[in-house]
């Protein structure tokens, strides 16, 4: 899977036992970063205010 | 035997009680060293760095190098902020910001600070918003070959960024020179019981206009970009000669203007605390994630964090050919990355990834990606 640039955030979902978790992926420098959907967590934060700007991430494949 | 009877003791030169004796038998005594848990600081000493030993900051970088300390590098210039073993007495490590290219000019909105969060949680004992709010006293050691004044600077996250601030020389060159800061408790500022940022801390290296247009606030003042760092004179970034350090950075509840001894703590307790925002489970070559087992075309594995983190955490895992190996009795099977795909009180996750390595795996770092092998680890900072 390419990663995009452009939005840099890609929605992905993933099931363990029927239960659909869903979160959000971004990657920097050979990193790839896994953002929990949880409103303390500053990376989902930072992804709200992207999204708040008027951004769309890609959606899961 | 015999009873001394006071109401104090009083240094000769002092003007207050050292000890004060109540009627009821009890007293009150203004101890300044070995007190216990009174550093509402997390890693003041520097002496954990989890995401390695060294990290270049170029352009607008906000990253974290070591553990509980951010730096923001937002100008022209570069820098990288290193580990440093240059330490005052009594101390292992500092952190060292390092310029490695000038920017000799900032535009107005241009500058660089190191920040620390508080956890709100663990303010509580402060009394911000109430009548009893605690004065609190800030203290840290600071060296460079740059003197001259910088800005100390505290805000409020959960009062719209209400901010206090001091002016601090550093009056010799590459000498450490302890700084102590006493700041009154904000009556009318709540900092909410919760896992959320409760103050936070920034050092000023250098500011544009729009941070220093204002006035230096010694109370709690509305947030005003201008105050922030007023009377910050010096631009560290002005030249690749100049380097800052500081560590033994402490936080205490204390009225007396005087910091008490630095509270050390253990680098058990230290990284402990620590990993509460930032875990490092696998780097480097052949490091172990944990064991892997097979549901259909997928791989599992079942992580225990080493303690519950402060939010569901972010995970950070490398991602090239071959990055990680799960080898198990059908043998090995190599992947890129791993997924993140579910998590319980925010100290037990489950990843997966496509494959099949069989029942009883082993997950573990495997091929590097020019010189450089991979990690796995979760973030919850503020």
């Amino acid at each position: 899977m390419a990663f995009p640039t452009n939005p840099i955030y890609k929605l992905y979902t993933s099931t363990f036992d029927g239960v659909v978790t869903e979160m959000i992926l971004k990657e920097s420098n050979n990193i790839r970063i896994n953002i929990p959907k949880d409103e303390a967590n500053t990376d989902y934060q930072e992804y709200l205010e992207w999204v708040a700007e008027g951004n769309t991430a890609e959606e899961a494949d | 035997m015999s009873t001394l009877k006071v109401d104090g003791i009083r240094s000769n030169s002092a003007t207050s009680d050292a000890i004060t004796l109540a009627s009821n038998g009890t007293c009150t005594a203004n101890i300044t060293n070995n007190l216990s848990n009174r550093n509402k600081i997390i890693n003041g000493s520097m002496i954990c760095s989890q995401r390695g030993s060294s990290l270049a900051y170029t352009g607008s970088t906000n990253a974290y190098l070591i553990d509980r300390f951010k730096f923001l590098n937002a100008h022209d210039g570069a820098s990288t902020v290193s580990q440093s073993s240059t330490s005052p007495d009594g101390f292992s490590n500092s952190l060292k910001v390092d310029v490695t290219t000038a920017d000799t000019s900032l535009a107005v909105s241009q500058f660089s600070n190191l920040g620390h969060r508080i956890e709100a949680q663990n303010l509580q004992d402060l009394g911000y918003g109430t009548s009893g709010a605690k004065t609190i006293t800030v203290s840290f050691y600071v060296r460079s070959n740059k003197t001259g004044n910088y800005v100390f600077n505290i805000q409020q996250a959960d009062n719209s960024y209400k901010q206090v601030s001091q002016t601090y020389t550093i009056n010799s060159a590459d000498t450490w020179e302890r700084k102590t800061f006493s700041f009154a408790g904000d009556t009318s500022g709540v900092i909410n019981n919760d896992n959320g940022s409760g103050l936070e801390l920034y050092w000023w290296l250098a500011a544009g206009t729009i941070y220093t247009s204002g006035s230096s606030r010694s109370t709690y003042t509305t947030y005003a970009n201008g105050d922030a760092a007023a009377g910050q004179a010096v631009n560290l970034f002005d030249s690749t000669s100049n380097e800052w350090y500081i560590t033994g950075v402490q936080l205490e509840v204390n009225s007396s203007g005087v910091a008490t001894d630095f509270e050390h703590r253990s680098f058990g307790q230290e990284l402990a605390l620590c990993q509460r925002y930032y875990a490092m489970i696998a780097e480097g070559q052949n490091s172990i994630i944990g064991q892997a087992w097979t549901t259909g075309s997928n791989f599992y594995s079942s992580i225990d964090l080493p303690v519950v983190m402060r939010a569901t955490p972010t995970m950070e895992v490398s991602n090239w050919t071959n990055a990680f190996r799960a080898y198990g009795p059908s043998g090995g099977i190599n992947v890129s990355t791993l997924a993140l795909n579910s998590e319980s009180r925010n100290n037990r996750v489950l990843v997966n990834q496509v494959g099949n390595p069989g029942a009883g795996a082993t997950l573990r770092v495997y091929d590097a990606d020019s010189g450089v092998y991979g990690k796995l680890a979760f973030t919850a900072e503020i």
